[in-house]
């Protein structure tokens, strides 16, 4: 479908982006191109339909050349998606979809219909968005309709460029979901540029790592995270991902660095709004020396300010029914959950310091996962 | 003297009226034409990197050079006097403005959004009709804008050369040191400044793309 062979791609200015490169992708897949920053991604997927040219080598299309096509009908061929979506400001959103079949020369009326056609097959209303202009969509919205322009065309081959690099996390998740779903109806090979290892784990079927224009490895996710080719493989899938036995699984593996603390002398109107903010029905509270001093929860911020008492957050604070070390198992803080029936557990280190936080959706992708691969029952499903 | 001025349009109304006319077309022409020439060749100038400095550097020497040197300028090179220098005087003094503005309006189309029409499969045609003179009219309507007014300022200037038009009529009234003769042509001039304006101002409105306004 889609196949690079032995190539290279040198600047003028005598980078070498691209080194050697081979690589066979078939009808339907998706793989996932990743790496670090600089190490050729984009070139590589931008030598597909020529908007850079090789050095060396051939690429394949459709077990053609792709020298072979007119650059513009090469294009035309294609889908592509890129990070900063670059819709045109000037059309509506209806015209915007259809864009490609306008360069085609195809009729309004046929174009009108086609981009409503593609609203519909991802659940959007088109007489919502199709005549409002992209500026008016938010950053989610505007890629939404950046993937369904690559789609007009019906071409077999998309080509990706870090498309939801740019979205916040929760939008990006969706986007990433609905590709995936989107990918199993309509059926496309999906040459995905990425620099995050949780969305080409999310959605591809293989996943190619490369560094300095070369590929390290090229395998299926699952075995990406049992088998890293070495320690540059290791280092990038990060160590919270990889797969092992759920008792090797430990605290520190699995929490939240980062939980949402403030200090004992902090005022309640300012926890409140904290909480508002990050979105969170409580928030660690620590002393001044970083110790863990106690769980404020929203219903006893709330009621303390309606009752107006002089309190500051250190006094409406609770100590937590149970608490774990980094180096328990994960499994433990599993257990204490389940024992004392709550959402959440604090880590704290033999110091006092609060080190993070268990939550119970964060233990359960790990443990899910390690579970899965000792064989054991998903615990999603044990639930 | 606004009797003398009143007096002056009762009695040579029709003689003002006529040389508006005339003023009208010694800016329409060279207007026109620098149109034609400076958005094509700016166009061409955004594809050769190396043109631009040529194109935006010549135009700017034209806009630089004094008015009246300008204009005499016209008569060492050997054009004479009368409507031809004056014409070729205001068209190349009319070029900068529009080369600066087609040149910015297409330059400062975003990137992304080329790339996009041209992983697409936009031919050169395409991208430039489709994608970037939409995107870039208004400034150059902006720019045609400015070009217009200054040159309806330096057409009453023409009339030095004896290019005829409201210049004309102001030399006119200086020579025999009579305002009302002077304001005849001025009031004229300044009207029709502020109608350009005004016009220009409505038609960059209506030409800009919707999803660009607000
Ligand atoms: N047009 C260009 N001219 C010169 N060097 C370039 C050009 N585009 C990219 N490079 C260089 O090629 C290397 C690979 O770039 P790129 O393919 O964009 O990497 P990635 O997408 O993986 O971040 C980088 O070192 C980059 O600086
Ligand atoms: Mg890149």
């Amino acid at each position: 479908m889609l196949s690079f062979q032995d190539v290279c791609k040198r600047y003028p200015d005598g980078t070498t982006a691209v080194d050697q490169l081979s690589l066979d992708i078939s009808h339907g897949e998706l793989v996932a191109l990743i790496g670090p920053s600089g190490c050729g991604k984009s070139t590589t997927l931008r030598m597909v339909n020529r908007l850079v040219e090789p050095s060396s080598g051939t690429i394949l299309v459709d077990g053609r050349d792709n020298r072979a096509y007119h650059p513009v009908e090469l294009r035309r061929r294609l889908g592509y998606v890129i990070q900063q979506v670059g819709l045109m400001p000037h059309l509506t959103i209806a015209e915007n979809i259809a864009f490609v079949l306008r360069l085609q020369g195809v009729a309004p009326k046929q174009r009108r219909r086609r981009a409503e056609e593609l609203m519909h097959l991802v659940g959007l209303d088109p007489g919502l968005y199709l005549d409002r202009y992209p500026r008016e969509l938010s950053g989610g919205q505007q890629q939404r309709i950046g993937v369904l322009r690559a789609l007009a065309h019906d071409p077999d081959i998309i080509l990706m460029d870090e498309p939801f690099g740019a979205l916040d996390p929760l939008i990006r998740e969706q986007l990433q979901d609905e590709l995936k779903r989107l990918q199993k109806t309509v059926h496309k090979t999906i040459l995905f540029v990425t620099h995050d290892m949780d969305e080409a784990l999310r959605i591809a079927d293989r996943i190619v790592l490369m560094r300095d224009g070369r590929i390290v490895q090229a395998a299926e996710p699952e075995q990406m995270l049992r088998a890293p080719a070495d320690a540059f493989v290791a280092e990038f899938i990060g160590r919270h991902r990889m797969l092992r036995q759920a008792s090797e699984v430990a605290v520190a593996d699995v929490m939240i660095d980062n939980p949402v603390t403030m200090e004992v002398h902090a005022g309640l109107a300012q926890a409140l709004e904290r909480m508002r903010q990050r979105r969170v029905n409580s928030v660690m509270v620590v002393d001044s020396g970083g110790r863990f001093a106690g769980v404020a929860r929203l219903e006893d911020v709330t009621r303390a300010l309606e009752q107006g008492l002089p309190m500051r957050v250190g006094d409406v604070a609770r100590w937590a029914q149970t608490a774990v070390h980094p180096d328990d198992p994960a499994l433990n803080a599993m257990r204490q959950m389940l024992w004392y029936r709550v959402d959440a557990v604090p880590v704290v280190a033999e110091d006092g310091t609060l080190a993070g936080l268990v939550t119970r959706s964060a233990l359960a992708g790990v443990l899910d996962d390690a579970l899965r691969v000792t064989g054991a029952e998903p615990l999603a499903e044990a639930r | 003297m606004w009797q003398d001025l009143w007096q002056y349009f009762s009695t040579h109304g029709y003689e003002v009226w006529m040389l508006t006319l005339q003023q009208l077309y010694i800016v329409a022409i060279p207007m026109c034409a620098a149109i034609l020439v400076a958005v094509p060749l700016t166009i061409v100038a955004t594809r050769v990197p190396r043109l631009y400095p040529w194109v935006i550097g010549i135009s700017n020497a034209f806009q630089t050079i004094p008015s009246m040197a300008l204009l005499v300028l016209m008569i060492t090179i050997g054009l004479g006097i009368g409507l031809l220098p004056a014409a070729v005087a205001l068209f190349v003094y009319a070029l900068m403005p529009i080369v600066r503005n087609t040149y910015v309006g297409i330059a400062g189309v975003a990137p992304e959004v080329k790339d996009a029409a041209i992983g697409m499969g936009a031919t050169k045609w395409q991208l430039l009709w489709l994608v970037e003179l939409p995107l870039a009219l208004k400034v150059i309507i902006a720019g045609i804008r400015s070009s217009l007014v200054a040159s309806i300022g330096f057409a009453t200037l023409a009339a030095l050369i004896g290019a005829g038009g409201l210049g004309s009529l102001i030399l006119q009234g200086l020579g025999m040191a009579d305002n009302a003769i002077v304001l005849a042509g001025t009031i004229p001039a300044v009207i029709m400044a502020f109608v350009a304006e005004f016009v220009m101002g409505r038609l960059e409105r209506w030409l800009t793309p919707k999803g660009l306004r607000g």
